[in-house]
């Protein structure tokens, strides 16, 4: 598309190839910042590139923020969840702003993101960060003493979680001491949360000038394998005190633009807890299901309200009405396989022929073998459906859970 | 019956076409995003194409669906950067490997590509780099020769691997047809029919198949085939209804007892029937062995005339009467009836005038076959005849037709060529294979003075045991695979190519001990081109070797080519002939245990089967065209022709099919420089 130079240069932080497609399509000039061996395929494909490999911030760290500032690039994205300081201490450089910095390490770590929520008046579990095995028995016992259970009793379960990894990564759920046994030692330090029993759902927020542009709710069918957007009636009944937590947040975070990722539980009261917050795009392609149902590039939108060169009418014109203007449910479901040996990908006949159904990504096994899952693990691919009736869609979901994809 | 399909259409059409409309509302989708996505970008909307094409092609009328839309597909980029984005290059014969693989992309994009050339061969489509001439040829050799899929049901295998997916390329095939008619297939087949069964395969079970369905398909009120199909009368009738007292097809079991009233001169009607058509064709109807019987007791001459013995082959049989009774007796039934060819032709080679052939053919009719080869044989052929009688016709069919060996679907040239070889200049020796193969489940053969056993080598060159194969390949392949791989790892850290050593001591004394080769094995470049041509020329020439005729047949090696003159891989054959054909063209006459030889190698070079002075069997090509392609081969020695006679043209000539096909890459420098000096040529 033809780049307009009144408006705003953008890093993009992180090799994503639906973020360049839709930085393609776009009125904004865009680079991509990618380690070396992206270098090949941009130039074979005229991809506008800077070379960068993306360690831990170092002495070196400015030289790619000077870069691009000579360049005229005006603000950077992240891509992925390593990225995020990346762009904070480039974008505290480009913007003139050392706090964003300080902002996108709050972002990175876990423990520091609850603590700061606390403060800002945000409700969350108990947490605390574990050092060693050690830690985490003490606390699965003070956890469940605290819930007033008996020995014998069966034990809530306390969920564990790296500091500083995307979404599932690293997840695992502790029941009894037996089991922190099997903690890899090299996964400590590790964030750890009481278990909360309710209806976990995340946000997708664009936020521009300190306001939201555009608020979508995700609504989880189960934590790790789906996921469909728009949510159901039921839980958008909670949209206005939603709406209410995520301005809390974004005081509390001090962001004025961008995209936030946070995930919250609603209990059986009505009570929100937060869980945590990404400064980056969601995992599970909930951007492909919101093109899906209302027709705009979530990464355009991102860049949107990067951008600092965008005015409010254009953020206006770009959104559509939050519910109104979706064309149905999007939903997607993580495959995992449930047998210990597998041969070949077979998808059910009965996924196939439902009216729902519209594709998935799914490979045939490489190994016969299935590794058994420690922490929540990686999904084999995803399946993708879309329809008009949000309970269908959460029963269809629910269902794909009980079948088996590889056989 | 007609009724219940009424009803159950008349309720179902509106659910299966409502379903349609809603896929191919996804697939225009998926188009979409394709067409407008970036070069790059379009490997991830790719996925999403095809799967919807899949089940588009999986529901009724979704095959004219996607024709419709076969201009917007490749607009969009769903061959890029594929074998299909090049519709010229592609070759009838890979559809059939591509349409039954187990992989849900291959079989779709297979069959958009088909559908594609179908709306450029209909004139809807103009496309930039075929004609609709081009693609109505291709479609028509594709559909011939993958009748089966057009129909019959899936086959158990394919069920297996391919689920669900075993429907779509036969949806593709109805849709085919009805689109470019059943009779422009049904000829095409018929052609390529006559051309197969002019090599004389062992294995008919697939030709077979496919003249049934071309009965079937005469017999159809439903199809009409024009005026196309007249020359499968032949065909058919040599299967089905070779003489008067079966022609309507009764069943054995009737013909039986019709024979049973007859006197001789009917008798002799019905052999000489039997013969013209098993000799005309090489197929043998079941109805065969059941006069071939029912003579054993009347009278061998007429014996002779059933199986169409000339002078020869009467001697033969009346010096071995009994032995012949006993192998008709143990192995010719309608079930094995190819046995009757097998052993006429056998007969007419008069091999069994060698002292070995005649007792070795007795223990053959003895022979115990252990477990291990009876389930082999049972599980290929099922369980209809017994194993014994089974392997005794793939040994009648392999003596009577050693250039019908073929490979299979296997990397096995080398143990192909090799029981070819044996059966063709050998017979004894191969017989000695099979006894050892099939009651010991164990060959032991010898390498430099070092015995080697087939069943201590670990591994051959087949991944998996080779089931598409004749009796005796199925039993004695896997035996001699292993023995041959395990004479490669013996060759481990020798200098240069291992079929130096390994040929000789593979296939018998006869192989030259004398080498060449025109690669370097280290750096895959040509190597001493000129003498390697010369080299063979004064071998093998009769104008340059002192008019000698090859005396055995020797083991070469071919670098195979495609239509469009690639290199694809290297080959194992036999040299057989050199010789004037009709034409009074100097001709190399081969064997190629590929199962079809007749080939196109591009650059102009077509391997001819027939019509050359071939004989069943032979692949032959114009000594320079056959010398463009030869890479190794064997000599002796002690008897070396006169290297300095062959003429720079002649040579120049060779070269330049050579630079032009599989050499072209292979150049060493030093040849480019003596290239570019035509002046300073030797």
């Amino acid at each position: 598309m033809k780049k307009d130079p009144n408006k705003g240069y953008i890093a993009l932080l992180g090799w994503s190839l639906n973020a360049i497609e839709a930085a393609e399509n776009f009125d904004r000039r865009y680079v991509v910042v990618a380690p070396d061996w992206a270098e090949e395929y941009c130039q074979k494909h005229d991809i506008p590139y800077v070379s960068w490999n993306f360690e831990r911030l170092n002495d070196r760290s400015m030289e790619i923020a000077e870069t691009l500032k000579e360049m005229g690039v005006d603000v950077a994205i992240p891509m992925f969840e390593e990225t995020v300081e990346w762009a904070g201490a480039i974008n505290s450089l480009l913007l003139d702003n050392p706090r964003l910095y300080g902002q996108s390490l709050l972002l990175r770590d876990k423990a520091l993101m609850k603590r700061r929520a606390q403060l800002g008046g945000i409700r969350v579990g108990i947490f605390e960060e574990a050092h060693d095995k050690g830690d985490v028995i003490r606390f699965l016992k003070r956890v469940n003493q605290t819930l007033l259970k008996l020995d014998g009793d069966p034990n809530d379960p306390i969920h564990l979680k790296a500091f500083d990894k995307a979404g599932c990564l690293g997840h695992r759920v502790i029941r009894t001491p037996d089991e922190v046994d099997t903690i890899p030692d090299e996964e400590f330090p590790v964030l750890m949360e009481s278990h909360l029993d309710g209806w976990e759902f995340a946000v997708e927020a664009w936020i521009h000038n300190g306001k939201i542009a555009f608020l979508n709710i995700s609504e989880y069918v189960t934590l790790g394998y789906s996921v469909f957007v728009p949510a159901s009636p039921e839980l958008e009944s909670y949209r206005p005190q939603i709406t209410a937590q995520i301005e809390k947040l974004i005081k509390a975070f001090d962001i004025e633009f961008g995209l936030i990722h946070p995930e919250y539980f609603v209990t059986s009261d009505g009570e929100m807890y937060f869980g945590e917050v990404a400064y980056r795009p969601p995992g599970f392609k909930v951007f492909e299901l919101l093109e899906r149902v209302y027709g705009f590039n979530a990464y355009q939108a991102s860049m949107l309200v990067f951008d600092p060169k965008t005015s409010a009418d254009e953020v206006k014109a770009f959104f559509p009405k939050e519910i109104e203007d979706a064309d149905g449910y999007a939903g997607c479901f993580g495959v995992y396989p449930r047998r210990r040996v597998v041969s070949k990908l077979e998808i059910p006949e009965e996924v196939e022929d439902d009216p729902y159904f519209e594709s998935h990504e799914l490979t045939p096994p490489i190994e016969e073998t299935v590794t058994k899952r420690t922490a929540f693990g990686t999904h084999w691919g995803l399946i993708y459906f879309k329809g008009d009736e949000a309970a269908r869609m959460k029963e269809l979901l629910k269902h794909m859970e009980e079948l088996d994809f590889y056989v | 019956m007609t009724t219940h399909r009424h009803t159950q259409d008349a309720s179902d059409q509106p659910a299966g076409s409502d379903k349609l409309t809603g896929l191919l509302a996804k697939l225009d989708e998926a188009i979409r995003l394709l067409a407008e996505s970036r070069d790059f970008a379009k490997p991830g909307k790719l996925p999403r194409v095809l799967d919807t094409a899949r089940r588009v092609l999986l529901q009724e009328g979704g095959a004219a669906a996607i024709e419709l839309r076969s201009r917007e597909l490749e607009e969009a980029g769903i061959f890029l950067g594929s074998d299909w984005e090049t519709p010229q290059h592609l070759v009838p014969s890979l559809t059939t490997h591509a349409l039954q693989s187990a992989d849900a992309n291959t079989v779709v994009i297979e069959a958009l590509s088909e559908l594609r050339l179908l709306a450029v061969a209909k004139g809807d489509y103009l496309h930039p780099l075929v004609s609709p001439e081009q693609s109505h040829h291709y479609l028509t050799q594709t559909m011939a020769l993958n009748l089966r899929l057009l129909f019959s049901a899936p086959t158990e295998a394919e069920r297996e691997s391919q689920g669900r997916l075993a429907q779509i390329p036969r949806n593709l095939f109805h849709h085919l047809a009805e689109r470019i008619g059943y009779e422009h297939i049904v000829d095409k087949l018929i052609e390529e029919i006559w051309r197969i069964l002019e090599q004389r395969p062992i294995q008919v079970e697939p030709i077979k198949q496919m003249v049934t369905q071309i009965a079937l398909c005469q017999a159809n009120p439903d199809i009409d085939l024009g005026g196309s199909g007249q020359g499968a009368d032949r065909l058919v009738s040599s299967l089905f209804g070779p003489t008067r007292a079966c022609r309507e097809d009764p069943g054995v079991d009737v013909y039986r007892e019709r024979l049973s009233s007859m006197d001789t001169a009917a008798l002799q009607g019905e052999a000489t029937g039997f013969a013209r058509a098993m000799h005309d064709t090489g197929l043998v109807s079941p109805y065969h062995p059941v006069l071939l019987r029912h003579l054993l007791d009347y009278s061998d001459h007429l014996l002779s005339e059933a199986l169409g013995l000339s002078s020869t082959g009467r001697d033969c049989m009346l010096c071995y009467r009994e032995l012949v009774h006993a192998l008709i007796r143990g192995a010719v039934y309608p079930a094995t009836a190819q046995a009757a060819y097998g052993l006429a032709l056998t007969l007419e080679r008069g091999i069994l005038y060698q002292p070995p052939v005649a007792p070795a053919m007795w223990r053959q009719l003895g022979l115990g076959l252990s477990e291990w080869s009876q389930a082999r044989l049972n599980l290929a052929y099922g369980e209809e005849i017994s194993p014994r009688a089974r392997l005794l016709e793939g040994v009648l069919c392999m003596l009577g037709l050693p250039l019908g060996v073929g490979q299979g679907n296997n990397p096995t040239c080398q143990s192909a060529r090799a029981l070819s070889m044996w059966a063709y200049n050998d017979p004894d020796y191969l017989l000695q294979m099979v006894a050892w193969a099939a009651r010991d489940d164990d060959i032991i053969m010898h390498f430099e003075g070092m015995p080697l056993s087939s069943m201590a080598s670990v591994s051959g060159v087949a991944q998996s045991l080779p089931m598409d194969l004749d009796p005796v390949s199925l039993i004695v392949v896997p035996h001699l695979d292993r023995i041959y791989a395990e004479m490669g790892r013996r060759c481990i850290g020798r200098e240069g190519d291992p079929h130096r050593w390994v040929n000789p001591e593979f296939h018998g004394w006869w192989s030259g001990r004398g080498f060449r080769i025109n690669v370097d094995v280290a750096t895959g470049q040509l190597y001493e081109l000129d003498d390697f041509l010369r080299h063979f020329y004064a071998s093998y020439h009769p104008y340059y070797n002192g008019n000698q005729p090859l005396i055995h047949p020797q083991p070469a090696g071919i670098a195979v080519t495609d239509n469009t003159a690639r290199f694809i891989g290297w080959h194992a054959i036999t040299i057989l002939r050199v010789s004037l054909d009709p034409t009074e063209v100097m001709r190399v006459y081969f064997f190629n245990p590929n199962n079809d030889s007749g080939q196109d190698w591009g650059d102009g070079v077509r391997v001819s089967t027939a019509g050359n002075g071939e004989r069943f069997g032979e692949a032959s090509l114009p000594f320079e065209q056959f010398a463009s392609r030869l890479y190794i081969f064997h000599y002796d020695p002690l008897e070396r022709g006169e290297l300095a006679k062959i003429t720079q043209e002649e040579l120049d000539r060779v070269i330049g099919y050579i630079h032009r096909s599989w050499g072209a890459d292979r150049i060493p420098p030093t040849d480019l420089q003596a290239d570019e000096g035509p002046g300073s040529a030797p």
